[in-house]
């Protein structure tokens, strides 16, 4: 079991960002377990807490009763390798052959060559890359390169398994076959699974509970059945809806970003809390630029605007000052 | 023609010595300090640097120091030098007095190449070695190093032909070398065979340092 008890982050940069707020949290053993969100909700930042790629602030993260906050040297990196984890972009090593970056983490952990190519292989076997198992990861697609990831986190046998948007940068194919595999794997080894999505299908297709994340905080946690029939809180409901609609992020950005070349694309988060300001006008004023809508998907709820707007604005100088007019009214404005 | 070979035997000795020799050090050196200053960046993500401030400081001070002596062009870093040679060999002529100041001339330039090498590197390949249980030392030898192998070999290059040239330099003020033989014959002897004759060796020991790092970067390169 994993068990987040009053956990915060804290960035402190230039400026300070409460990437997780206080956020208590039970995930059961042999769980596929779903965390949804807008971008910057902090979600990321929450499943690297529990491999410690990021220390907390404050808060205890307890794996079967062990506090992983406290953990350091070796014994972080013993607990390390019952936890393994896999990316949005694969993050293999490309100087290596698929089957040498199947056994890294066994060559790391210092068991002997035989065992480990051993072991790799079986491994390889199990995802289905028998025929790649010689070739370097630059010749291999995208559902291809994840499934070596795939095998690379499980070779140790971890009891978790961290997944950051694992089928994001894959088409919806490719989607299903490694959802398929790692719903597979869920079953066949009962290895806990946290999984981090854009897509609500993916939530649909395997996790059995999943948390709405926002602004860092954890507002709501549900089975998957309750949530798309009964959500409890009507932040949620919005937030299934777009990010059910906004479903792929990184598409819309690349499909916008070849259609508007020059000047600068920026995407503007509402998050409720921007109430009923013209915020666009008055910056649209302010600095006397021209601002051009050209994607919006925004709710309007009781408590203000939600959603996620898309701009064009061509301009020579820096875009820097527009994102700060924005960070003024505390919306979320990114370049993309 | 056999005998202008046999007056350059001794000279092309000296070259590739004052060429190799150094090399090999700065290698070491530089490979130690750039991975150093790579691993102290904050932004490496490789130790966590926010609670010690020592590391901090280390990092800025070795930067600094590369880009300072990155900086000093190498005739008067070996004019600079020159004492501490003589302190270190006893005799501020022949070759081996060069070296120490090609070395240090050297040292910064392929430091700074590991560090733009190791820069090269997807944040996110470190971080999954991390998460898979490496530690530190198994990120700069299991990751760092292998999947930066292209650039590192470009970078020996790119040091190694710096050297070649740096070397006819101190040449000229009485390390040997084929510098020495060019300087002594083209401008005091007016000798433009034996001038042309030196010139040509030059580049062809570039030449073939340049090909044998592209082939050898190539071999190497499975991206
Ligand atoms: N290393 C860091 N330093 C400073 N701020 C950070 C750092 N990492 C994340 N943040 C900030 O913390 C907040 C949460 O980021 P996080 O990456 O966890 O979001 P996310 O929910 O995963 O978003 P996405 O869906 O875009 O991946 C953001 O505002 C982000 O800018
Ligand atoms: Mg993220």
């Amino acid at each position: 079991m994993i068990e987040f008890k009053n956990v915060s982050k804290t960035f402190d940069g230039k400026k300070k960002v409460e990437a997780v707020k206080n956020v208590n949290l039970k995930i059961n053993d042999g769980e596929i377990f779903g965390i949804v969100g807008y971008s910057g909700a902090g979600k990321s930042t929450l499943i690297r807490l529990v491999n410690q790629l990021e220390k907390v602030t404050e808060g205890s993260i307890l794996i079967d009763g062990v506090d992983v906050v406290k953990l350091k040297g070796k014994d972080l990196i013993k607990e390390r390798q019952n936890i393994g984890m896999i990316f949005q972009h694969f993050n293999l090593l490309w100087s290596k052959t698929v089957l040498e970056n199947i056994a890294f983490p066994l060559e790391i952990a210092h068991v002997d060559k035989k065992t480990r190519l051993e072991k790799a292989k079986a491994m390889a076997i199990e995802v289905g890359l028998e025929e790649k198992m010689n070739v370097y990861p630059s010749s291999l697609s995208g559902g291809q390169k994840q499934r070596v990831a795939i095998a690379r986190a499980l070779v140790l046998n971890p009891k978790i398994l961290l997944c950051d948007e694992a089928t994001s940068a894959l088409d919806p194919k490719t989607t299903e076959d490694i959802l398929d595999l790692l719903k597979k794997i869920n079953q066949k080894y009962h290895i806990t699974i946290l999984m981090i999505t854009h897509q609500m299908e993916t939530v649909q297709k395997i996790c059995h509970r999943l948390a709405v994340m926002a602004l860092g905080e954890v507002v709501e946690v549900n089975t998957v059945d309750n949530i798309f029939t009964d959500p409890k809180e009507e932040l949620t409901k919005q937030l299934i809806q777009t990010v059910d609609t906004g479903l792929d992020v990184k598409k819309m950005a690349t499909n916008l970003k070849e259609k508007y070349p020059d000047g600068h694309l920026l995407r503007i988060t509402f998050e409720n809390k921007n109430s009923e300001e013209p915020i666009l006008y008055e910056i649209i004023n302010k600095l006397n630029i021209p601002i051009n809508i050209v994607s919006a998907n925004i709710k309007n709820t009781q408590a203000g605007a939600l959603g996620v707007m898309y701009i064009h604005i061509k301009m020579r100088s820096d875009i820097g000052i527009v994102l700060e007019e924005f960070a003024k009214y505390g919306v979320k404005a990114e370049v993309i | 023609m056999a005998e202008i070979f046999e007056t350059l035997k001794e000279p092309i000795y000296e070259t590739l010595y004052l060429t190799f020799v150094p090399l090999l050090l700065s290698v070491i050196f530089g490979f130690i300090i750039g991975t150093i200053i790579f691993i102290t960046a904050s932004d490496t993500a490789i130790i966590d640097t926010s609670k010690s401030p020592l590391l901090r400081i280390i990092n800025r001070i070795a930067d600094a120091l590369v880009n300072i002596f990155r900086s000093i062009p190498y005739l008067i870093l070996l004019i600079w030098v020159l004492p501490i040679t003589n302190a270190l060999t006893g005799s501020m002529i022949g070759a081996a007095s060069a070296v120490p100041s090609l070395v240090f001339s050297a040292t910064p330039f392929f430091a700074r190449m590991v560090v733009i090498a190791f820069k090269e590197i997807d944040k996110g390949t470190i971080e999954a070695s991390k998460a898979l249980g490496a530690n530190t030392f198994q990120i700069i030898f299991k990751v760092l190093i292998e999947e930066s192998k292209p650039a590192l070999i470009s970078g020996i290059t790119v040091t190694a032909i710096n050297l070649v040239s740096y070397s006819a330099m101190a040449g000229a003020v009485g390390a040997g070398g084929l510098g020495f033989e060019a300087f002594q014959y083209g401008l005091a002897r007016h000798d433009n065979e034996m001038m042309l004759i030196t010139t040509i060796l030059i580049v062809i020991l570039v030449f073939i340092i340049q090909i044998t790092g592209d082939l050898l970067c190539k071999k190497v390169d499975k991206r």
